[in-house]
């Protein structure tokens, strides 16, 4: 029973961080590669909060949105200056410059040691969350909220916009949108989606190190986002299901244990490969304009 | 010291250009974000591996067995995966995540034969060789001496017969290239084999002097990756300069700061790059930049 709760939370957590990289990659249409970078600093920043003060759920959250979101910035300044190929690879350079931050910053993050006996989430201030069946229910509660943000951002006028975007930048310009400003708030956005996966990720294993943040983890994200389809908040639940779900089903088969880690990695592989040969658009996604 | 630094970087940067080179091929010519790359590095390093200390082989054979093989799996790729999808004409998003999908089989494939310890290909102490205050490994040497010939050779044949031509047209315009009576599929087929040998030979070398392990390939590859963008997207020859100087730096980068640092050194180089000369120090000039 803990085992498939878990699986919940980790489940919910997934979820967030992959409608993070939706809100960019999906409805904007810019690819980034720095997903496990903001999940990363949320990830310490709460830890930090957690450990330094003793808030209420909803304000560190508030303050780990905040601070993701002004690192977030530094992407938006890249996709003014560059575009393409160009954005993405200037979006790698960021994922990994943090990555060496966390791992060598050790007076602050504990580099490679990590931190450990990070503090429970205290909702409203007095009710600790302890044990995982709290962490569940709590997890669910915070993926449903952000599933409700996403959909309304997506319905809005807004969410209109960065699709316009996404389908013919220079156009939406021409028609005197700002398409700076609203690219901006996205990368915002994603970030803060990212640092809040990241929090609840902390509390609840109670444990970071940089290892939890690679290239790999951004890599995975962005793979779990496109297999679920993506500009729509089901196909990013289908992504997270299909990641981590497939890999604890592939246990039940009966695989030799030996054998059984390198294969159930390599049928993800193959089915990576064989859901953009069967459905380029993902599991639930939008069909997208060349 | 200096000197020391300056000739160690140069040689790692030999080795980055020859990696660069096998990405650039295929990402200039195909606009594919080829990742399955670094998994391709890694089966050349255990092939070579298998053939010196299995089958016992030469140092030599066992390096060709492995740079043969490695082409033979990299056009196989191309014509299993790359070659369909680019015959659908799908986004660069679909043709990255087959890329990673084929990165994840090829890593696996690994770990399930030869487990995730790390191995060796020789387990001898090298011996090494002193020329004046400079002294060099016996793998640097081979790294050096096979590394510039390969460099050499490649340069030589994208000037000096008409693949170079026709990759860069075929980087340019495939669809006037197809209609110019050229074909396409045959100069992917040129276009895998390279990349591939290239990939291989610079895996042979590095894993001849450090070892390996199954999860390597990434990490050089985006240094490989780093490089390719220093020098220049878009010129073959420009992968060269970039691994040279990024090797470079990185050593001299060294000499100041603990090894943990040199990722993130490398990067912030390569984001001023993007920034401030988004075409390289040799590449062309891009109008979509």
């Amino acid at each position: 029973m803990n085992y498939f709760l878990h699986i919940i939370v980790l489940l919910n957590i997934y979820i967030i961080l992959i409608l993070g990289a939706n809100m960019t990659v999906g409805m904007a249409g810019l690819l980034t590669l720095c997903q496990a970078a903001f999940y990363g600093i949320g990830a310490y920043i709460g830890t930090m909060l957690l450990m330094q003060f003793d808030l209420p759920f909803i304000v560190i959250a508030l303050i780990v949105s905040v601070i993701t979101g002004v690192f977030s910035l530094l992407i938006s300044y890249a996709s003014l200056k560059l575009k393409n190929d160009y954005f993405t690879l200037a979006t790698l350079g960021f994922q990994m410059i943090i990555f060496t931050i966390l791992y060598n910053w050790v007076d602050v993050t504990k580099g490679p040691y990590g931190i450990s006996g990070i503090p429970a989430i205290k909702i409203l201030g007095l009710w600790s969350l302890k044990g995982v069946v709290p962490y569940a229910i709590f997890t669910a509660v915070v993926m449903c909220a952000m599933v409700g943000i996403f959909v309304a951002l997506k319905k809005s006028p807004y969410g209109r916009l960065l699709r316009a975007i996404r389908a013919d930048e220079t156009a939406v310009k021409a028609l005197g949108r700002n398409t700076s400003a609203a690219k901006t708030r996205a990368f915002f956005l994603s970030a803060a989606f990212s640092g809040i996966a990241g929090l609840l990720y902390a509390s609840y294993v109670r444990f970071i190190d940089p290892t939890s943040f690679t290239l790999n983890e951004s890599l995975f994200i962005i793979c779990a986002l496109f297999i679920g389809g993506v500009g729509n908040a089901k196909g990013s639940i289908a992504g997270a299901l299909f990641v981590v779900i497939l890999p604890e089903l592939l246990r039940f088969i009966g695989l030799p244990d030996a054998v059984a880690a390198p294969l159930r990695e390599i049928i993800y592989g193959l089915a990576l490969v064989v859901i953009m040969f069967v459905r380029p658009q993902g599991m639930l996604g939008e069909e997208m304009s060349k | 010291m200096l000197l020391q630094f300056v000739i160690n970087g140069l040689i790692t940067g030999l080795l980055y250009s020859l990696l660069a080179i096998g990405f650039a091929l295929v990402y200039n010519t195909t606009k594919i974000f080829h990742l399955a790359a670094a998994g391709l590095y890694v089966v050349a390093a255990y092939i070579f591996y298998s053939a010196v200390s299995i089958f016992h082989l030469p140092l030599f054979a066992g390096a060709l067995v492995a740079v043969a093989a490695t082409m033979g799996v990299s056009l196989l790729v191309d014509v299993l995966v790359y070659r369909p999808l680019s015959k659908r004409q799908s986004s660069v998003n679909v043709s990255l995540i087959s890329a990673v999908g084929v990165l994840t089989i090829l890593v696996n494939l690994v770990v399930l034969v030869y487990g995730n310890a790390p191995k060796v290909v020789e387990n001898s102490l090298k011996s090494t060789y002193t020329f004046g205050h400079l002294i060099l490994s016996q793998p640097q040497v081979w790294q050096a001496v096979i590394g510039l010939l390969s460099v050499a050779a490649f340069v030589a044949f994208i000037h000096y017969t008409s693949w170079g031509k026709r990759f860069r047209a075929l980087s340019d315009d495939e669809v006037l290239y197809t209609t110019l009576g050229y074909n396409v599929n045959q100069t992917r087929t040129i276009v895998f084999l390279l990349s591939g040998a290239f990939v291989a030979i610079s895996s042979c070398l590095n894993v001849y002097e450090v070892g390996m392990d199954p999860n390597m390939g990434m990490n050089i590859l985006i240094n490989a990756l780093a490089a390719m963008i220093i020098g220049g997207i878009g010129r073959f020859e420009a992968c060269i300069l970039g691994g040279l100087t990024l090797g470079l730096v990185q050593s001299l980068v060294l000499m100041q700061l603990p090894s943990s640092w040199q990722t993130g050194v490398t990067f912030l180089i390569l984001m001023l790059f993007l920034f401030f000369r988004p075409q390289g120090i040799a590449g062309y000039k891009q109008r979509t930049v």
